[in-house]
């Protein structure tokens, strides 16, 4: 099993999970982040003064999935995720050891 | 000549200026820049004077002498405490669209409210108030402008004009928040100020005073006038009509998926805010109905508008929570908001001549029409955020007809100093035939056709400038930072679901934990 952890825009969220709905996945988690890559952030204005805000708002996805399907996974995320401009997200993946479902106490099968 | 000027030296300078000028000239940017800069000049001179020319031949001082009827106490100080309810809609209005919002278009919401609320007063004082409150011919009033040449009272109310001013001026800058709610998320901060003038200083004056001028064709016109007791067809319908214009000349948000394409509205991003909106707006009612009567001596009048006021709300309120729960099953906040507000509006135009029962049903209807007006635009595709268009033009309208139907007979016109019974205003259900409620449908419709039409020509002229609606790209980034900067919550990491899109309306997402995928289980 594989953790696919992407890091997208607040407003590619909806068509990330659209994306993913598709290849019949279960479920996703989502978290709201903060953070910076090569894109540096943006300037906002108060009472007249300018501060520059260094880290944007994005969000994170994990979805934990199959060896597979690691490649189909990644290959949605990234076309769903895309607008081309600097700041588009990265995706990750880790190898993930065992996993659990807390209602019955199963083991996932690998 | 010039040969003679370059190889004196005391005209060198001189000379270089002249070169400079001259191949100034040759360079198209710089021409245009030079006649913008000229022009731009000419333009403000000429503003100038004309300001000048209203301004000086009688300032206000100069009227010492002219004789004016005396000033009423209880009048002035009802019709200022009334005014300041008014004004403290403002705060309902930009809570209640800031609140039913997404997060990252409070700030533009809240800059718009207050910054039509300036060019509402500047607009007002300057030409406003003169082409509606004062006399001209049916259709303008061409008389006053920057108030100037007025009696210290106004007409025979005992009410000081300035006093009167705030007041009607209050009412104006209602109307011009309502054009705001259904543009809400996508219209450009620089489009919001020119449409704002365009409303608060033409449209809502011009066809105002065909209602409520002194010599207005449907306040005057026969054998029954058209009567609108506090506006629900002036202010509401208006304000309304301008909305549904704007929407239109707009188009839904990005991302907006319409029900009938399985969608919905995004969800909104505060509804505590939205919701205490609402109720300082219903606060806010009880200056803008009871105010109407521009008479602290009308003791009966005021008591009545009061309770009418507050009927309609509560069974308007009930009526759209109850039908709203028949169609979800759940009790639903923001629809019983725009319920017990739809109530409001309606009852504004009957409120003095209605009795309880009277208020009681026509508040209870209109919970119903703005649910199933909101569903009409739903499915003409037509994106109203806050549900503008509803409760302002569908009820503005029913309210109005609803006085030609509910109006019981026993209650004439409101005086300075109490009600005068000499002419009563009777509808269909109370034996009156036909004639009040064919006034209200003629009053009624043809302010909201020309308001419609003159806002959809002002609309698309604004769009044409191209400042109407933000690029998508500042859209999606949100117009407060996009427009204004600044995020609401600039402090905080926000939570939720997908805030910064909205959210959508599907069922709820399946996901919440991490997963393994279903095929793999033995």
């Amino acid at each position: 099993m594989k953790l696919i952890k992407c890091i997208v825009r607040p407003n590619k969220v909806d068509d990330v999970r659209d994306a993913l709905e598709k290849l019949s996945l279960a479920g996703m988690t989502v978290t709201d982040v903060r953070g910076h890559g090569r894109q540096k952030g943006h300037t906002a204005v108060y009472r007249g003064k300018e501060y520059a805000v260094s880290l944007l708002p994005k969000v994170e996805i994990e979805v934990v999935v199959h060896d597979n399907v690691v490649e189909e996974v990644i290959r949605a995320i990234v076309e769903a995720a895309r607008t081309g401009e600097i700041g588009d997200g990265r995706v990750f993946v880790l190898p993930v050891e065992q996993g659990y479902n807390i209602r019955t106490g199963e083991r996932d099968v690998n | 000549m010039s040969g003679q000027l370059v190889t004196s030296p005391r005209f060198a300078g001189l000379a270089l200026l002249r070169e400079r000028f001259a191949s100034g000239f040759k360079d198209p940017i710089m021409r245009a820049n030079v006649l913008a800069l000229a022009g731009g000049k000419l333009i403000g001179l000429a503003l100038v004077m004309a300001a000048m020319w209203f301004f000086l031949p009688t300032p206000l001082h100069a009227q010492a002498g002219a004789p004016s009827p005396e000033v009423n106490a209880i009048n002035t100080m009802w019709v200022l405490i009334a005014a300041f309810l008014v004004f403290c809609m403002q705060v309902g209005f930009v809570m209640l669209e800031a609140g039913f919002a997404r997060s990252r278009e409070s700030v533009n919401i809240l800059v718009e409210g207050i910054v039509d609320t300036a060019i509402c007063g500047v607009t007002f004082w300057a030409w406003g108030f003169a082409f509606m409150f004062e006399p001209g011919n049916g259709f303008i009033g061409m008389h006053g402008f920057f108030l100037n040449g007025l009696a210290d009272t106004y007409g025979s109310t005992g009410i000081p004009l300035l006093a009167f001013w705030v007041f009607q001026f209050a009412f104006a800058d209602t109307c011009s928040t309502i054009t705001s709610g259904a543009m809400v998320g996508r219209c450009g901060f620089v489009g919001d100020i020119l449409y704002s003038i365009g409303v608060t200083g033409f449209i809502y004056p011009i066809i105002g005073h065909w209602g409520w001028g002194p010599d207005g064709w449907l306040a005057v016109m026969g054998p029954a006038a058209f009567r609108d007791f506090a506006g629900s067809t002036v202010v509401h319908s208006i304000g309304g009509a301008i909305s549904l214009a704007g929407a239109i000349a707009l188009g839904p948000r990005l991302g907006r998926v319409f029900r009938r394409d399985g969608g919905g509205p995004p969800l909104p991003h505060n509804i505590i805010l939205g919701a205490v909106g609402g109720l300082i707006l219903w606060f806010g009612w009880y200056g803008f109905n009871p105010g109407s009567t521009l008479s602290g001596m009308d003791m009966q009048g005021i008591a009545r508008v009061s309770f009418n006021t507050t009927m309609a709300a509560c069974s308007a309120g009930l009526t759209a929570l109850f039908y709203a729960y028949v169609r979800v099953k759940k009790w639903d906040l923001g629809l019983t908001v725009n319920g017990f507000l739809a109530g409001l509006v309606a009852i504004t135009a009957p409120c003095y001549w209605v009795s309880p029962t009277g208020a009681f049903f026509i508040g209870a209807v209109s919970g119903v029409i703005v649910i199933w007006f909101t569903d009409l635009l739903e499915y003409v595709r037509i994106d109203d955020p806050i549900g503008a268009v509803p409760v302002h033009l569908g009820c503005g309208v029913w309210g109005t007809l609803a006085l030609g139907i509910f109006a019981t007979g026993q209650y004439g016109l409101p005086t300075p100093t109490g009600m005068d019974a000499s002419v009563v205003v009777k509808g269909l259900l109370y034996g009156g035939g036909t004639q009040q409620l064919l006034a209200q449908a003629i009053g009624s419709g043809a302010v909201c056709l020309a308001t419609f039409s003159v806002a959809m020509v002002l609309m698309y002229a604004v769009k044409a400038t191209g400042t109407l609606r933000v690029s998508a790209q500042g859209e999606l980034e949100g117009l407060d930072l996009h427009e204004h900067g600044m995020p609401a919550y600039p402090e905080y990491v926000i939570h939720g679901d997908s805030p910064h899109f909205g959210g959508t309306p599907k069922s709820s997402p399946s996901a919440v934990g991490v997963p393994v995928p279903q095929p793999a289980r033995h």
